[in-house]
This record gives structure tokens, sequence and C-alpha cells, in this order.
């Protein structure tokens, strides 16, 4: 039976918490299980023996990013809808898993996610107030979140085991390498604007340029061995109580 | 500053407790609208003690120093909408305005926000025990529903509990920390390798979004046009 469109609805909303079930045998498999069986419940009605087993496939292990495992859901069901055989869904899972994943965190952890939270610091050091300021992250960056959403849910569930093209789609690849540059120049200003807010605390009158000097190498050094310097910075703050004992210690 | 003195009633305080378990739920679990980020929870954090504005600067601090760490397959990062929530309140609770109290803040996301992770990967330890049985599962889909809610809520109660350990204990340590340290050249010290980890942060968290070696000068443009911002600002 074909589902309706409240069967549709209940599986997109469902997939806001497709990683509910997180594990690290079957990962989001118990969680996509989830997200379908409103779908897969109208599909299978009156036949309980084919209804578990879609719900055994679908909850096999399975990894997406999470804002695109709608697309994979979507598709899934289709393909349970259009009669597909049980082998052919399996290897449509299986294909599906990598280039989700892939393509999910470059585009939203790697590029969109970054470019709304560093425009919102930016906006913050620029004189808009705290709380507008995480507005504007929250509202631009649900925007796009949403958005993905909805693409990815209505593309799955239109194309079917036909979905890779809508993944091979030009905008997944471009947009991260078009704000890649927007990133860094945001993160340029915002180390600034954050230093000078927290120089401002403790109302610094050392000589800013020499300051800025340091931390602009440091940056670049930072940027050439990223790793490294993670754990450079995290031991910097933990050693500031010790450093300030110290100082207090031998000058008093 | 004793914690009774701290401008937050029992309610407050409940509030706060619940508040983390929403936000370490959104994180992972659900809706993951971002309300996790240690940006937001910071601001939130010192929204509630009064001084959203200190809650954003600490959190604003520890959101660059955790882009470094983004969420990539199962890869472990900090907890950060408990920490964020705990650091914006302790700083917030300080009355801000003080290097050793924004300082004991970071130190206290920062940890919240690890030992986070290592409570993460607890509940993803017990979702296995939770969905193990994958023949009952599909045979009763209800009893899959069931479960898959219940990891939902045991990752709040996670969250809550997180919060509810820490909390008192870094808004304590941050209203103690204000005014340390004594001396005008050991704060010198403090601001000027603040300023230097912020730094290497934004060079390590640049390198998450970038494919490669070549956008480096975007770094410094950035940066030359916060100087100017700075200076046109006075």
């Amino acid at each position: 039976m074909r589902p309706l469109r409240k069967d549709l609805w209940s599986a997109w909303w469902r997939s806001f918490a497709v990683q509910g079930s997180w594990n690290y045998r079957t990962m989001i498999g118990g969680g996509m299980a989830f997200t379908m069986l409103p779908l897969l419940r109208r599909i299978h009605a009156g036949d309980p023996v084919r209804l578990s087993e879609s719900v055994a496939r679908h909850q096999s292990a399975f990894n997406s990013h999470p804002y695109l495992a709608g697309l994979a859901a979507g598709a899934l069901a289709r393909a349970e809808l259009d009669g597909e055989s049980s082998a052919s869904i399996e290897r449509f899972r299986t294909a599906l898993r990598g280039p989700l994943g892939t393509v999910g965190d470059r585009l939203i952890w790697a590029a969109w996610r970054p470019v709304c939270l560093l425009s919102a610091i930016a906006a913050f050091g620029l004189g808009v107030d705290p709380l507008w300021s995480v507005a504007l992250f929250l509202l631009t960056f649900n925007a796009g979140h949403i958005a993905i959403r909805v693409w990815g849910f209505r593309s799955g569930w239109r194309e079917g085991l036909g979905v890779g093209k809508a993944l091979h789609e030009s905008w997944l690849e471009w947009v991260p390498r078009r704000l890649a540059p927007l990133i860094l120049f945001l993160l340029g200003l915002d180390a600034v604007l954050l230093s000078r807010s927290v120089l401002d605390v403790v109302e610094w009158n050392g000589f800013f340029g020499g300051l800025a000097a340091v931390a602009a190498f440091v940056a670049l050094v930072a940027f050439r061995w990223p790793r490294r310097a993670g754990r450079v910075a995290a031991a910097l703050v933990l050693a500031i109580p010790i450093a300030w004992l110290v100082v207090a210690t031998l000058i008093g | 500053m004793p914690l009774a003195e701290i401008p937050l009633h029992t309610a407050g305080w409940l509030i706060l407790v619940v508040l983390g378990g929403i936000l370490a739920m959104d994180a992972v679990s659900w809706p993951q609208v971002m309300v996790s980020r240690p940006l937001v929870s910071g601001t939130l954090g010192g929204w509630l003690l009064g001084d959203p504005a200190s809650g954003f600067l600490v959190g604003a601090v520890l959101e660059l120093m955790s882009l470094r760490h983004p969420p990539f397959g199962a890869a472990r990062y900090p907890d950060s909408g408990p920490a964020g929530l705990v650091a914006g309140a302790a700083y917030a609770a300080a009355g801000g305005a003080s290097l050793g109290a924004l300082v004991a803040a970071i130190l206290a996301g920062w940890a919240v926000g690890w030992i986070g992770a290592v409570t993460v990967q607890l509940r993803r330890r017990g979702n296995e025990r939770l969905m193990s049985n994958a023949a009952e599962l599909a045979a009763r889909p209800a009893l899959l529903e069931r479960r898959h809610r219940l990891a939902l809520r045991l990752d709040a109660v996670r969250g809550a509990l997180l919060t509810a350990g820490f909390v008192a204990p870094a808004v304590l340590a941050a209203a103690w920390s204000v005014g340390q340290p004594a001396s005008g050249r050991a704060t010198a010290w403090g601001a000027a390798m603040l300023v230097t980890a912020m730094a290497a942060s934004a060079g390590a968290g640049g390198r998450t979004s970038s494919t490669g070696l070549r956008g480096w000068p975007l770094l410094l443009v950035g940066a030359v046009a916060g100087a100017i911002a700075v200076g046109m600002a006075g």
C-alpha cells in the first residue's frame, strides 16, 4: 500500500532522531529502522512477515551524515514500495553509506556550520548584542539544515534506487569549496576581535603590535601543523594558572 | 564568593540542569539544531545568570578551540552543550570582567567537554546492549521504537547528570578566581597566553575546512580586517 502524506511527514520528522540509538555495532541502523517505520508499516500493511523482514534489513549496520539520513530513508522506503529484491536493497545500502557520510561531513560540519558560527562571533565582535548574534547563528544555520533535510528526503522518496544522481549534483561539491576561503577569512577576523574582548577584560595596556605579530605567527604555524597546534593551544590554556604561580613566586 | 551569594534560586539551578540534558541530547541524539554549540550554550548559561555577554565570550573561545574537533564518523569530540553551559554560567556568576574567572570558566568548560565525551562513549556502549537482540526487534517493531526512545531519554539524563555534577564546582572555581592573579605582570602574561592559544586554535581550525595549505593568506587578511575594525572602534 502506498504511504500517505502523514506517513511521509512522520518519517521525515523522525529522521531528526536518527542518531538516537547510535552504537558501535550498527551505528545508526536502529535509527534508520525507527525513521522508516511509519512508511514500512503502510507499505507492508497486513503482512507482518514482510514488515519484520524489512525492519531486519534496515536496522542492520548503516552510517551516514545525520542530515542526509532522510535521503537514504526516503530512497530505501521507495525501493520497498517498488518491490525491489532484498539483495538489490542491501547493495544499495552499502553503496550509499560512504558518500552520504563524506558529502555531509564536508558540506555541514566542515563548511556550513563554521561559516554560520564564525559569522555570529564576528557580529558580536563588531558590536551586535550577544543574544541577537546567537539568534543570527541559529536562524542561518537551521535555514540550511532544514532545507537539506527537506531536499534529501524528497529526492530519496522521488528517485528511489536512482537517488545516486542527486548526490552527484554539483552544488553538494562546490558549496564547501566556495565556503572554505570565507571560513579562513572569518577565522582571522574572529581571532582578532575575540582577542580584543579578552584584552579588554584585563584592561591590557601592553604593546598590542608585538602580541599581534606573535599570534599571527602562531596561527600560521598552527595552520601548517594543525594536529600538534590544537594540543599546544589546550596546553597553553592549561598552563596559564601555572604561569601565574611561577610569575607571582619569582616576580611578586 | 560563597555559593549562597550566586544570583540564582533553586529553580534556576534546576533549569540549568534540565537545560544541560536538553543541550547534551541536541549534539547527537535529537534534534541537532545546534543549540548544543558552546556559543549558544555558553550564552544561555550566562543569560540565566544575568550576563549573556560574558557567557557568549567564554562560549566563543570554547568554540574556537572546538573547531579542530568536528564530529566526523565515530570520532571522539567534546560534549559542547553541557561544557558551554557550565562555562558560561560560571563566568557570568563570577561577574565577568576578570581574567582569573575567565580562565577558570574556560578550563571548566574544556574539562566538562572531554569528560562528557567519555560519557557519550559509555552511552554508545549502552545502546549496543539496548539494540542487541536484532531478531526480536525486527519481529516487534514497537519494541524497537520504545528502545530507540529510551536511548534518547538516557542521553538527556546523561547530560543533566553531567551538568549537575560540574556546574556548582565550576561556579565556585570561577568565583574564587575573581581578582586572580594579584600581580599585573602575571595578568599580562596570562592574557598573552590566552590570545596565543586562540590564535593557535584559529590556525588549526582553519585546516579542518580547508583542502590544502594555499588558503593561509586569507587568515592574515581576516586578521588585518579585524585589526582595522578594532582600530576604528577605538
